[in-house]
């Protein structure tokens, strides 16, 4: 089984891929920070943090083609909750239509609405997008660990990134079991089975689970962590973080 | 359902992004002081096993489908404080990894799934247990909770991007919260069929306080 769905790219080498995690992270939650606060008005300046994620995304290796299709996530949302605001939203009439026995108008505000939850939500999918495909997870985490978070909450975030790859192995050779087993059937008879297989599947991780802790005991540990890696701040990380958040600033002052 | 970035104003996200961190904040501390070095491990397994099952789809009414958000399973297993911060290491990662759930909505989509969904059905469940005895009692509580916590969290949901004038009350509060009576009864369904399993198989598992 192959899982391809973490860290595919983040084992590549590229000017990105080579910044401490830390000064990463919090590079890329600022640019984040920045889209959200900036009025949906201001389209010139959406478009110049488009233009500099494009600009990273060229540096960091990463294939754009890949970059999009993860962002496409966000897309039923902006659809199930934005698409109606045109129509709903009060406001100034931009133009009125008729479909059949419907009349309906688009307003201003109601576009604004759309638009302002679209580009942001876009943006900001594709900057952490861009953080993780150039990250390896637990270099991001230990990132995290030396910048204080809980460490009870650092521990269990390792424990689980590597349970995840062994665990959807499990279930998806499960599930490829029950459905080479079970052809037609109703709703209830899927749910039931689907219900069934999630019983017994928690039941073998968690005795996995146990077991590992036993021999993890058992070879000595006490609930840390050791790690070889030290991470170490260079010029160039401070270089790269400090010009990013100054254009983003740039960005945010003079384009309107 | 994980809100993304931009759906929630300034003030909305940026204030549940203080309450969580406070709820968390002793929901950990709870848990240090309960639990052994044992359940370090076992919470990581938790998250993980959480985690791959909502990759898992049921079919609701139509063309929808529902994956079980899992709250109230891992606070029957875990306790509340377990299950709660179990719910919120699952969301972390999603929002990082997988970009389900912004960064800047997360503190609401961790005040939604894992304080009203996993500790709020926490909450429903011990109450029904308390008052049906024996193992009926826990499967009893099991399902309402289930589908109180799916419930409760589309409603919140709703309210929140309500109040950061994304959608009006009035149409976004009913279409959740009809939605998610339906997806409620897949995770009522699928939860009281795993706490079943556990009950036969290591009834030892189930949380006791």
């Amino acid at each position: 089984m192959e899982h391809h769905f973490l860290d595919q790219y983040s084992d590549r080498d590229s000017l990105i891929h080579r910044l401490d995690p830390r000064v990463k992270a919090i590079t890329f939650f600022s640019l984040v920070l920045f889209v959200i606060l900036t009025p949906a008005a201001s389209f010139s300046a959406f478009g110049f943090y488009g233009a500099l994620l494009i600009i990273l995304i060229a540096f960091s290796k990463v294939p754009p083609i890949f970059v999009v299709r993860r962002s496409l996530v966000i897309i039923p949302f902006v659809v199930i909750v934005g698409l109606f605001m045109p129509f709903i939203k009060g406001g100034r009439s931009l133009g009125n239509y008729s479909l059949g026995a419907v009349d309906f108008s688009v307003t201003y505000e109601g576009v604004m609405l759309f638009w302002n939850i679209f580009i942001k939500a876009m943006l900001s999918c594709i900057s952490l997008t861009v953080l993780t495909s150039t990250t390896r997870f637990v270099d991001l985490l230990k990132g995290f660990e030396t910048m204080h978070l809980p460490k009870l909450l650092i521990m269990i975030l390792s424990f689980m990134y590597r349970y995840i790859y062994v665990f959807i192995g499990e279930l998806m050779s499960m599930r490829i079991a029950k459905e080479s087993r079970s052809a037609g059937g109703g709703k209830r008879f899927h749910l039931k089975a689907i219900a069934n297989m999630v019983g017994v599947f928690f039941i073998r991780a968690y005795e996995r689970g146990e077991r590992v802790y036993l021999a993890m005991c058992s070879r000595g540990f006490d609930g840390t962590v050791r790690t070889l890696n030290r991470l170490k701040l260079n010029a160039r990380d401070i270089y790269f973080s400090f010009s990013v958040i100054a254009l983003l600033i740039t960005i945010r002052c003079f384009a309107k | 359902m994980h809100i993304p970035d931009g759906f929630l104003s300034p003030g909305v996200w940026s204030g549940l992004w203080v309450v969580s961190i406070a709820i968390l904040g002793f929901c950990l501390r709870k848990v240090k002081a309960v639990l052994q070095d044992k359940m370090i491990p076992l919470m990581g397994v938790a998250a993980a096993f959480i985690f791959a099952v909502q990759m898992l789809n049921f079919p609701v009414a139509g063309a929808t489908s529902g994956h079980l958000l899992g709250g109230v399973l891992a606070a029957i297993l875990l306790g509340p404080y377990g299950g709660a911060i179990v719910i919120a290491i699952v969301l972390i990662i999603q929002c990082l990894i997988f970009q389900d759930g912004g960064l800047t909505a997360l503190g609401a989509n961790i005040f939604n799934m894992s304080f009203i969904g996993a500790m709020g059905g926490y909450l429903v469940y011990h109450t029904i247990r308390r008052a049906v005895k024996g193992d009926r009692g826990i499967l009893v509580g099991a399902s309402f909770a289930a589908w109180f916590s799916v419930v409760a969290t589309s409603s919140i949901c709703a309210v929140e991007l309500a109040l950061s004038g994304t959608s009006p009350l009035k149409i976004a509060l009913p279409a959740m919260a009809g939605i998610h009576v339906l997806i409620g009864i897949g995770e009522t369904i699928i939860t009281v069929f795993v706490i079943g399993t556990v009950l036969k198989m290591r009834p030892d598992l189930i949380y006791k306080k």
